[in-house]
């Protein structure tokens, strides 16, 4: 089996890593480099539990391979807070109740801050269209709806 | 996932010399949506997979008066969405590619990869029938074109001869009143993939119809063209009753699939409702409070 | 403090470090040394295991052990029903049902080593269906016939009550099984450590009942095993005590001495189960004519698949449960649980309960319209009240039903959308509605329903919580710190609560039938009192004044005219620091009076009951058959809501629940194999199929509760699936009796009404 050298930017790090070809984007994170923020729900690209932002594009990383992030920018959601200050969507995701077991909730955050970036202002039919892609089974998607919305707001200043 | 190895060749004369080389281990990996589903399923299990990744030839979108669009192979369907002159020229293309799946794949899937994988349950094959689609495809002895209708040959099944690339998807120039719509139907609306589609093109004459084309996907195990249908709807005022025929016409002359999604009498009824609609809605009939 | 502890929307205390993704689950959890393990599983619904050659996966590179039903223990576990070995021995029962197992350094390895095992099978012919499990001559799941239990309750005179009832109808109704769908696949993580105990770390709602489990399972000593949950995403019931995966982990690592780790993939999950169990119900009702009940005979046909686990126990939820909503007193019921050749079915959310409210509630809704009356006040006119005992002798305490009632039907607007104008068109729009209850706590497992909390306040004035207690997501922890903090006086940022261990918790039961808000929660009342009046003991001693004159309060320490103060600090320090001081450690114990059920079923089992109705609206698409959510209120009975952020979040994700198993999600079999095991095929619902969910609350205040409070988290779950069929059937005419409602059965449906009008 081949192996690559890769090297890419992680949470604003540049990180160089060897990899096997075979080796998941997904697993790459949390077994390579102990990032297990990244989670494995269904690893058939359905759950979005696994979403990172690749370049600033929400992605599903168990339908990438860790050699495919050579060159790329990667966030997971370990990188969303600044130091001890929590990203404004994850302050609203506590807030308003837009986690309850949790383990959804990275892949949540990662493609509602995929959203954000490019809608300031989304009404609740684009946060949910947005938010498709990740399955939560806890919440029935409201308190996950309000916390973005909520978070729209609060950048906007409204 | 078995071992492999994993090859970015640094042009398309080294990938395509690569696949001569491997044969039936090597696969093509394009954004790895569907070839990383398939080999974690085990449905595949190619040794060597070929990232075409490198490959600038099978990227971008542009846009001549002359030759019309060409997209790269490679385009991912997120890129087409927001693409200007996709949006401008040929805007229920940019509007198929906004809706496919869900944000990730949009993100990650190529449609190159989404035409050579064969599925069925997709949006884009029925609307490139529709758009009189023409497929670039590279071998070792050359370049051909391929009319995106004949490219789809069966279930999973393409054209793609072992050993060739698909490099772009080129459509016709616009000429003036073309028009394109596209309807799809999701079996419940927790699903994510179409159970029947429904593509229309059409040019806009004196308010009447003509060059129509009415195609259906996911319904088929390929896209399948209605000519009868379209040929109802050609330079006739269309009407609910028209609307209804032509849709009677359309799942009369359709092959269905059957299968735990939807059983053929299923897909028959659905793909009925779905051209009775777009095809009133293209008229700026309401279809609601008349059934057919 | 300023404001108080409870009643007021509240995040999680461990939702920061969730949104921080450094919440830590079983997967997550690595040791030095660790091995992965996977498993290998049936191909076949029911066949004779007659050999397995595990030498060329032995004897791959990496491979540290391969296990199959020979390695493991003679014993046989179960809930009820010692059924199970570890391994498959023998014979196997359901595809999917685990054959051997794989230790290997990778998990790339320990796969490709799967399927170097050479298993030889001799298929057997499968009993796939329940309604021909008990007919002669089929094949049997198990030694002593496919009849896993049957119950029979006569309550009454029915046939008497028939003779006088004005309106008898008589319906069967069928329901699906549902995946849990909880999101984090089971994992667990298991050693052996240089002491020899087994240390097990698993996705569980009860570590107490998992050490049990594997004890028996395992055949060791309960003492030798020490069980500790970490972070669980979600469970649903499917993680009390019928999942396999963990037993099998732990016993791997005793076999290999190292530490393993086994998260299932998601395919593995869904094929091991552990799904709701399906039910085909009877039922049939009379009524007098002003739509009093007063009669009603069930027939119940339950599959708990190929072994019994808890699915006996669901059942008689299915059985008994919703006769105790109603003032009705003639009953005749029997139910019965089958075996066939699929995967075991058990504990899922509402454990049996929506099974009969589906039935009950349709029910409800066809009589109402037979007798000319509106739905929401037959529901009234028959629906128990505070202070009633119940034709099981259930002691209803708290009970604001008529009230959620109201909520659901003034915020849909009942009245009018019932009485609008039927459309004619292609998209038709309905209303239904449904009520149910669910009981908070349930004297089952044996005579014992209690909960312990131990509580140390250390040195800064701040608290720990131990309680064996599970938090799977919904908020258990959250409720515990409330209390806690509203109880002593101390802020509830200066609680936290200790994961639930088997060496440091006390013994608890764990997290099931709605029990932890209004067991663990009043346990964590008396414990918080407890502590108070230790800390104010001390402060007294400390201060020179009477502890009766000084108060806790915001974790300052203060007399009633002000004289005296301290901070909480300085005491729980000087309960240390002094002679025959100690640090300050309480325990609240709380088991209720309650009874468990007698021979025939009669018994008021739990301490509280709750009630919850909804209303919805659908749009059904008659063209496609597609039906369409388009707005649900749902209004839960809970008590006091410790904190309504968490019991909106459990009641919308219920609804979610139920609507996905009504309209969304359906398991398809072929031969007994699950076809669709995965999440694209088997759909649960995303943001964008589902509404604005709206969640209400009708506050009471339950007298047996911590506070006021009572269980949040399972009634909502029960009324969707009426109300949903109840909404199809208004909008077009269809009365769909047979979960889930396809698009094929409301094409079905409309055709057969077509046909009976032009006849």
């Amino acid at each position: 089996m081949s192996h690559h050298w890769i090297s890419l930017t992680l949470n604003g790090e540049t990180i160089e890593a060897e990899v096997p070809a075979n080796r998941l984007l997904s697993d790459f994170l949390r077994d390579q480099l102990a990032l297990t923020g990244t989670k494995r729900g269904c690893e058939t690209g359905v759950c979005g539990a696994c979403s990172i932002l690749i370049d600033g594009e929400v992605s599903k990383s168990c339908l990438s391979l860790a050699v495919q992030a050579h060159g790329k920018t990667i966030t997971t959601v370990e990188g969303l807070a600044q130091g001890q200050a929590l990203h404004v969507l994850q302050a609203a995701f506590m807030e308003h109740g837009g986690l309850q077991c949790g383990y959804c909730t990275p892949g949540f955050l990662i493609a509602a801050a995929d959203l954000l970036s490019r809608n300031t202002s989304p009404d609740d039919a684009e946060i949910r269209k947005a938010l498709s892609g990740n399955i939560c089974r806890c919440t029935g998607y409201q308190g996950i709806v309000d916390a973005v919305r909520a978070a729209a707001e609060n950048l906007n200043g409204t | 996932m078995r071992n492999l190895d994993y090859l970015e060749p640094e042009s398309l004369d080294e990938a395509l010399r690569m696949l001569a080389d491997y044969g039936d281990e090597a696969a093509v990996f394009a954004g790895g949506t569907a070839l990383l589903l398939a080999m974690r399923q085990r449905m595949l299990a190619p040794g060597i997979v070929v990232a075409l990744g490198g490959l600038s030839a099978l990227r971008g979108i542009g846009y001549t008066p002359e030759a019309g669009l060409r997209i790269g192979a490679l385009s991912r369907h997120s890129e087409i969405a927001r693409a200007d002159i996709v949006r401008e020229h040929y805007p229920v293309l940019a509007k198929v590619a906004a809706g496919l799946a869900n944000p990730q794949v949009r993100n990650q899937g190529t449609i190159g990869g989404n035409l050579c994988y064969g599925d069925p349950a997709t949006d884009p094959p029925s609307v490139l029938v529709a758009l009189d689609a023409e497929l670039e495809i590279a071998g070792r002895s050359g370049t051909r074109r391929v009319a995106m209708a004949d490219f789809l040959v069966d279930y999973f099944t393409t054209a793609l001869e072992p050993g060739e690339i698909l490099t772009a998807i080129h459509l016709p120039p616009v000429t003036p009143g073309r028009v394109g719509h596209y309807k799809r139907h999701l079996r419940t609306p927790a699903e994510h993939r179409p159970v029947a589609n429904v593509a229309l093109t059409l040019t806009e004459r004196g308010g009447l119809w003509d060059d129509v084309r009415l195609v259906i996907g996911a319904a088929t195990p390929v896209a399948q063209s209605m000519a009868r249908a379209a040929a109802a709807l050609t330079g006739q005022a269309i009407t609910l009753d028209l609307a209804a025929e032509a849709a009677r016409i359309a799942a009369e002359d359709l092959t269905p699939v059957s299968d735990a999604r939807g059983s053929a009498a299923f897909r028959r009824q659905v793909v009925r409702a779905t051209v009775r609609r777009i095809v009133a809605e293209a008229a700026g009939l309401d279809w609601s409070e008349a059934a057919a | 403090m300023e404001t108080s502890a409870i009643g007021q929307a509240r995040p999680q205390i461990n939702a920061r470090e969730k949104v921080l993704g450094r919440a830590r689950y079983a997967g997550d959890l690595k040791l030095a040394g660790m091995l992965h393990a996977r498993l290998l599983r049936a191909p076949h619904a029911h066949a004779r295991i007659v050999s397995v050659d595990t030498s060329a996966a032995r004897a791959l590179a990496g491979v540290r052990a391969v296990a199959t039903g020979a390695d493991v223990p003679d014993r046989r576990w179960g809930v009820g029903h010692k059924q199970q070995h570890v391994l498959a021995r023998g014979v196997v029962r359901f595809v999917g049902e685990e054959v051997a197992a794989v230790v290997a350094e990778t998990p790339e390895i320990a796969e490709e080593a799967l399927d170097l095992i050479r298993v030889e099978y001799e298929e057997l012919a499968p009993l796939l269906d329940p309604a021909l499990s008990l007919d002669p001559g089929v094949p049997q799941v198990h030694e002593g016939g496919n009849l896993s239990e049957e119950i029979n309750i006569d309550r009454g005179d029915v046939d008497a009550a028939f003779a006088g009832a004005d309106l008898i109808h008589e319906e069967t109704y069928t329901t699906h099984s549902q995946y849990p769908g909880y999101m984090e696949p089971m994992a667990t993580l298991a050693e052996v450590d240089g002491a020899g105990r087994l240390n097990v770390w698993t996705s569980t709602q009860s570590v107490f009942l998992a050490r049990q489990r594997l004890a028996e399972a395992l055949d060791r000593p309960i003492s030798s095993i020490r069980v500790i949950q970490p972070t669980v995403g979600g469970g649903f019931g499917g993680k009390i005590i019928e999942e396999r995966s963990s037993v099998i982990a732990a016993f791997l690592a005793t076999l290999v001495d190292r530490p393993v780790r086994l998260g299932l993939s998601r395919l593995d999950d869904i094929l091991s189960g552990c799904f709701s169990v399906p039910a085909t119900i009877r039922l049939k009702m009379g009524m007098t004519r002003d739509g009093t009940i007063v009669a009603k005979e069930v027939d119940i046909l339950a599959d708990c698949g190929a072994y019994a686990g808890l699915a006996g126990e669901v059942m008689t939820v299915t059985a008994m449960r919703s006769d105790n909503m109603q003032r009705i007193r003639n009953i005749r019921t029997r139910a019965r649980l089958v075996y066939t050749h699929t995967m075991p079915r058990g504990a899922f959310r509402g454990f049996g309960g929506a099974q009969m409210s589906f039935a009950l509630n349709s029910h409800m809704a066809t009589m109402a319209e037979m007798l000319g009356l509106d739905v929401i006040e037959l529901h009234r006119k028959n629906a128990i009240g505070p202070g009633e005992t119940s034709v099981h002798d259930w002691k209803i305490g708290s009970c604001e039903l008529p009230a959620c009632l109201d909520q659901v039907s003034e915020a849909i607007g009942w009245g009018e959308k019932r009485s609008r104008a039927k459309a004619g068109g292609v998209l038709r729009r309905g209303v239904g509605m449904a009520a149910a209850m669910h009981v908070s706590g349930n004297r089952t497992i044996g005579n014992w329903d209690g909960s312990t909390i131990l509580l140390k306040v250390n040195e800064d004035g701040r608290a720990v919580v131990h309680t064996g207690e599970s938090d799977m997501g919904q908020g258990a922890f959250t409720m515990l710190a409330q209390i806690c903090a509203e109880t002593l006086g101390i802020p509830v940022a200066h609680v936290t609560v200790a994961a639930p261990d088997t060496d440091n918790s006390p013994y608890c039961i764990g997290t099931l039938a709605s029990r932890v808000t209004i067991n663990g929660g009043m346990a964590m009342v008396k414990a918080a009192e407890e502590a108070r009046a230790t800390i104010l003991a001390a402060a007294a001693a400390k201060l020179g004044c009477d502890a009766e004159d000084l108060a806790l309060v915001d974790g300052v320490i203060r007399s009633a005219d002000g004289a005296h103060t301290a901070p909480l600090a300085e005491i729980c320090r000087y309960h240390i620091y002094r002679h025959g001081g100690e640090g300050i450690y309480v325990k609240g114990s709380h088991d209720p009076q309650t009874v468990r059920f007698d021979g025939d079923f009669r018994g008021n089992i739990a301490p509280a009951y709750s009630f919850a109705a909804q209303a919805v609206e659908v749009e059904v698409d008659t063209e496609t058959g597609q039906v369409r959510l388009v707005e649900t209120y749902l209004s839960d009975d809970c008590g006091v809501a410790i904190n309504p952020l968490a019991v909106h979040g459990q009641s919308n994700g219920a609804a979610v629940q139920a609507l996905g198993w009504t309209l969304y999600e359906e398991l398809h079999f072929e031969g007994g194999r699950v076809i669709n095991g995965n999440l694209a095929d088997y759909t649960m619902a995303t943001a964008d199929a589902v509404p604005m969910m709206h969640s209400m609350i009708v506050e009471g205040y339950e007298p047996n509760g911590p506070l006021g409070a009572k269980g949040a988290s399972e009634t909502a779950i029960l009324p969707g699936a009426a109300a949903i069929a109840n909404a199809v059937y208004d909008a077009i005419g269809v009365r769909i009796t047979d979960l889930p409602i396809t698009p094929e059965k409301i094409l079905a449906g409309l055709a057969e009404l077509e046909e009976a009008s032009l006849a």
